[in-house]
């Protein structure tokens, strides 16, 4: 597709002129922190951001989502996307999308996810700011992101906006851009190239290697209970990962008593009943018992499990789990560098 | 986007189809048996094994195996045990009434690999629900396998299930079948004692392919039983039970390591899953 160019001074109408057009979601800031939230004006959007609280995959994979309405007449999908744009994702929650993305339609295609994936325009952006607990430069380093219909990158005076696909060629109609020049395309080659030196964590080795020492380490019990001895199975690591997408579905009845919905809810595989099955008279069988298990479970989802399917880990390096950990012992980081020193 | 298929042209695999009671009988204190019927008149397309997942609009959605063989037509049995709010829900309707299903779902048995043999099934408890896909499948069409040997434990003689199809086995020639019981009670005059009790009872032979289904502790004392025999572990398949919450391999409960019990399963080869440190 293209490459353009748009000055810093005509970038608030570019955004702008998107918001008139229709719902676009970026990053704002909460607090000290950030989130994507729907864009009200262009100045509450901080492309500065470093990570936002939660990924972008709750604007596709939402945190509750009705996938059917009932009444006593009966019941009908749920699902109502709508068109929208996605400004700003830091290109390691690209890899992440591309992943769900995979997760949701193989096998067994989810319209619920699908149909809002579909549906979204995504413009990535380059990382201004590293977060604290990043490692995205040494995760997964082979794989490039790909869902992507736009990549924004920051550079003096100015935005370049390289286009990937129509969806992203159609963003160029509000704003005021230029063909970008080549020293344009070489500096912002040069600023995303620099945010990857930035990490302040780093995994020493690479993904196969890895992969295999990891999934070698099952049964070392010893270093699993160690590993896990502080875990509060609370769920905070699968909560903020952009690659977590496990969920539970509840019924829940409206105030009638005759209407009500089929919800799905994020759920997480550390927390304690994730895979405990009823058995009745009381009696149960928990299939992951022990929080050593479950912490190894999720351990050996991002690191080895899925990596044949997804061509590389299920991480991504963005670091919410490390910091969203109370514990701090979720740093994928911290526990894959000790195993593989072990 | 990579995945081209365009989401309005796939159909929503959340989406259940009604089924209508045409049989709801209580099989034991807490489990019911129910035969349903699809009220758009288009019966479910299964093989024996398979799942479904069973729901009730405002309480939820379980998965449990076919109990019936797809040999038998338009329509279909679960058995329900009573455990939860949706098992406890279901379990309260009667014929007339209606429940909704979505599928047929997983991996069931691989019938090719049993026609032609001999085929050993070790049951126990609510195990023998999903192997009664076969088992009736088996008997009615009895030339396409070989010898047919039925183990069969319940904790107490007033648990057992399909007290009706025991009677007709126990007099049946199709099959061979041995019973047992961990604790027996007056009335019991058969075997006592649990499942691999009943190996001494028959002479096996190594060639025999073996479906073990039972609770999570049956299977390593059956696969000890079937080792001795000499039955090599791809020829034995095992039915396993997981937390299948969404029965399409998504939402994760059922992982076992990498598998997806309700993808990859419920029926897997045990030389398949052997290896895997979380399936027994």
């Amino acid at each position: 597709m293209t490459a353009s160019f748009i000055r810093s001074d005509d970038f608030a109408a570019f955004v702008t002129a998107m918001i008139e057009a229709g719902p676009v979601y970026g990053p704002v800031a909460k607090r000290s922190r950030f989130v994507f939230e729907r864009l009200e004006t262009p100045e509450e959007l901080r492309l500065d951001y470093d990570v936002t609280i939660l990924p972008p995959k709750k604007l596709f994979f939402p945190p509750a989502q009705d996938l059917i309405h009932f009444s006593g007449a009966g019941y009908e999908a749920a699902l109502e996307p709508t068109e929208k744009i996605l400004l700003g994702v830091h290109f390691y929650d690209v890899k992440a999308i591309d992943q769900t993305d995979l997760l949701f339609s193989e096998r067994n295609y989810d319209v619920n996810y699908m149909a809002h994936r579909q549906t979204t325009t995504i413009v990535a952006a380059n990382v201004q700011t590293v977060s604290q607990r990043a490692f995205f430069a040494s995760v997964g380093a082979d794989v490039s992101p790909r869902g992507h219909d736009a990549f924004l990158t920051s550079i003096d005076g100015g935005y370049v906006l390289e286009t990937l696909t129509e969806r992203g060629e159609a963003l160029l109609k509000f704003g005021d851009f230029a063909p970008a020049t080549d020293a344009q395309l070489a500096q912002a080659a040069d600023v995303n190239a620099a945010a990857l030196e930035r990490c302040p964590e780093k995994l020493e080795q690479g993904t196969e290697a890895i992969a295999a020492r990891v999934r070698a380490s099952f049964s070392d019990e010893e270093l699993w209970s160690a590993l896990a001895a502080d875990c509060f199975s609370c769920g905070t690591c699968n909560t903020v990962c952009p690659t977590c997408y496990c969920f539970d579905v509840q019924d829940t009845w409206n105030v009638d008593q005759t209407s009500g919905q089929r919800t799905r809810y994020w759920d997480g595989c550390l927390t304690e009943d994730f895979a405990k099955c009823s058995l009745g008279e009381g009696a149960c069988e928990n299939f992951r018992e022990d929080r050593a298990a479950r912490f190894r479970h999720r351990v050996m989802r991002k690191a080895t499990y899925l990596n044949e399917k997804l061509g590389g880990p299920a991480c991504v390096g963005c670091g919410r789990c490390s910091a969203g950990c109370t514990a701090d012992i979720a740093d994928p980081v911290r526990v894959i560098n000790q195993i593989m020193a072990s | 986007m990579n995945h081209q298929c365009h989401w309005t042209e796939v159909e929503n695999i959340f989406m259940p189809r009604e089924a209508a009671i045409v049989r709801s009988e209580m099989a034991t204190p807490t489990e019911t048996h129910f035969t349903l019927r699809m009220v758009d008149g288009q019966p479910i397309e299964y093989e024996p094994g398979q799942i479904v997942e069973l729901s009730l609009f405002g309480y939820g959605e379980i998965p449990i195996g076919f109990a019936s063989s797809p040999t038998r037509k338009n329509t279909f049995d679960l058995v329900v045990r009573s455990v939860g709010r949706v098992s406890g829900a279901v379990c309260k309707l009667g014929k007339g009434e209606s429940v909704y299903v979505r599928g047929p779902l997983g991996h069931g048995f691989d019938l090719a690999k049993l026609r032609g043999h001999d085929v050993l099934i070790v049951a126990g408890g609510i195990g023998l629900c999903p192997t009664r896909s076969l088992i009736q499948y088996i008997l009615d069409r009895r030339d396409e396998f070989k010898r047919f040997v039925l183990f069969y434990g319940a904790r107490e003689p007033v648990l057992q299930l399909f007290t009706d199809d025991l009677d007709k086995w126990r007099r049946d020639n199709d099959v061979e079948f041995y019973e047992t019981v961990d604790r027996g009670d007056p009335s019991w005059t058969g075997n006592v004692g649990v499942i691999t009790t009943l190996f001494p009872k028959v002479e096996l032979s190594p060639e025999t392919r073996a479906v073990i289904c039972g609770p999570p502790i049956f299977y390593r004392f059956v696969i000890r039983e079937l080792d001795l025999i000499g039955i090599p572990r791809d020829n034995v398949f095992v039915d396993l039970e997981r937390r299948m919450k969404c029965g399409v391999g998504k939402c994760g409960h059922c992982q076992i390591n990498d598998k997806y019990v309700c993808v990859d399963g419920p029926v897997f080869s045990f030389a398949d899953v052997q290896g895997l440190e979380e399936a027994f």
